[in-house]
């Protein structure tokens, strides 16, 4: 699936194993998105030319010329990515840095929002950070993708027992409120 | 607009759907066509009257003063074909990107999977390919494909043979074994007609042999292909095509590609290309 970070398009995909990846979303051949090629156990495959790069970005198939080992330079860009309670991370820039902990929270839904990620966080009356814990009764709380200078992601998260109808409609109230108002 | 952009004939409709006066864009600029009288007129944004041909069933205008006419297809003139107007289609990518997905046969069994192509006949043999000086034009011959369902005329898989032709930056000719005639070859065009860097209107047009197919089934067989071709080109990073190598990695399979390429560059054709590597 695609996504967007700081304006930068990314791919998203599962590999059979479960196993989660990021990567620039252009496939070095002909610059066709990534995120609308297809899963193959643990490799993607472009959807244009079906070339199929391997966990680690590397191309390691060509279908045109299926007897040739492409050369080791031909390979995605690839981004750090994890997964930890219900939330995938991606980071940029090589870090050492552990993703946030949300453990004991369950993901409810994920909406974008117009607005920069700051604008969100001020709405709550918060500096801008990864993680909003908003204290409400239901402990919800946004992880927020900041995706270009116009828009962000937020992913909300609550206690396992909340009703998520309830934290769903919040959280749209919350976007209209947002988006109505000055940037 | 450079001469080198501007000095070209351009498609801007198809002459049985031009009745009244309509407007459209060519290079980022405005124009206006039309047909009074039963002549074909078009004028540019200011009311300049531009040249204008009729061919292929198309009509065809230029922005700036052509210094040799409008390329032919002698093959397409032939008596027993069948003239193909297929509409249009408009599509959010550079023309140039337009013809080159059109001069790629790789795509086949992934774009248009059990149509033009399907795995496991996937691999792209040895094809030549030249820019032919005395015709200023690219061609790749002897292209060879595995096809389970190559047009509306044929039945089950075959192994077809192309040949691809640029005879203008933003047309490309394509003629494939043709099934129910051996040794003829059907014509496929694209006229690409650019409105402006990253948006165009795509023409194609055929000449045919089949005599059974409904005209219908012809038209909507190639605007089917059509709409997946588009998902493609409207996805690609960047929209502008690069002329520079560095940013796109080409194989064997991609020599038609690599000549036209080299062939816009040299030309100094920079219409919906990208120059600089980014
Ligand atoms: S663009 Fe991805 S395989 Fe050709
Ligand atoms: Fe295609």
């Amino acid at each position: 699936m695609p996504g967007r970070i700081d304006g930068q398009d990314i791919a998203i995909w599962r590999g059979a194993s479960g196993q989660v990846h990021a990567w620039g979303d252009r496939c070095p051949h002909r610059g066709m998105r990534l995120s609308h090629g297809f899963v193959r156990g643990e490799t993607l495959a472009c959807i244009y030319h079906g070339w199929q790069y391997d966990a680690d970005g590397g191309c390691d198939h060509i279908p045109a010329h299926p007897n040739l080992v492409p050369p080791k330079t031909i390979c995605a860009t690839t981004y750090s990515c994890a997964e930890s309670d219900d939330v995938i991370w991606v980071a940029l820039r090589p870090t050492d840095e552990k993703c946030p902990s949300l453990a004991g929270l369950r993901g409810v839904r994920s909406l974008t929002i117009d607005a920069a990620a700051e604008q969100v966080a001020s709405h709550f009356g918060q500096a801008v950070n990864a993680i909003l814990r908003l204290g409400t009764a239901d402990n919800i709380t946004l992880a927020l993708q900041p995706m270009d200078a116009d828009h962000c992601t937020a992913h909300a998260l609550s206690d396992a027992r909340a009703d998520r109808t309830d934290v769903s409609r919040w959280l749209e109230h919350q976007r209209r409120v947002i988006e109505g108002q000055p940037a | 607009m450079t001469p080198e952009v501007a000095n070209h004939w351009y498609p801007v409709g198809m002459c049985s759907g031009i009745h009244g006066a309509q407007a459209t864009q060519l290079l980022g600029q405005s124009i206006t066509l039309g047909k009074t009288g039963g002549q074909f007129w078009v004028r540019d944004a200011g009311g300049k009257a531009l040249p204008v041909i009729e061919r292929f069933g198309h009509l065809w205008t230029s922005p700036g003063q052509p210094n040799r006419d409008l390329f032919t297809i002698p093959e397409a003139e032939t008596p027993g074909r069948r003239l193909v107007d297929c509409g249009s289609v408009r599509v959010k990518c550079s023309p140039l990107r337009a013809v080159e997905n059109f001069l790629d046969i790789a795509h086949f069994p992934f774009v248009h999977t059990d149509i033009l192509g399907a795995e496991p006949h996937t691999e792209v043999e040895r094809y030549d390919v030249d820019i032919r000086e005395e015709v200023d034009e690219v061609w790749a011959t002897k292209v060879k494909f595995f096809q389970p369902q190559a047009a509306k005329s044929a039945e089950g898989g075959i192994t077809t043979e192309y040949m691809y032709r640029v005879p203008a930056p933003t047309c490309a000719v394509l003629y494939k074994t043709c099934p129910p005639r051996p040794g003829e070859w059907d014509v496929i065009t694209l006229f690409v007609q650019p409105l402006t860097e990253e948006l165009c209107e795509v023409w194609p047009w055929m000449a045919l042999y089949d005599d059974d197919t409904p005209m219908a089934d012809l038209v909507s067989f190639q605007q089917m292909i059509f709409m997946q071709d588009r998902s493609i080109l409207e996805n690609q990073i960047p929209r502008k095509l690069p002329l520079d190598p560095g940013m796109e990695v080409p194989t064997q399979a991609d020599l038609t590609s690599i000549a036209y390429r080299r062939w816009l560059k040299r030309t100094g054709y920079t219409y919906g290309a990208q120059v600089v590597a980014a």
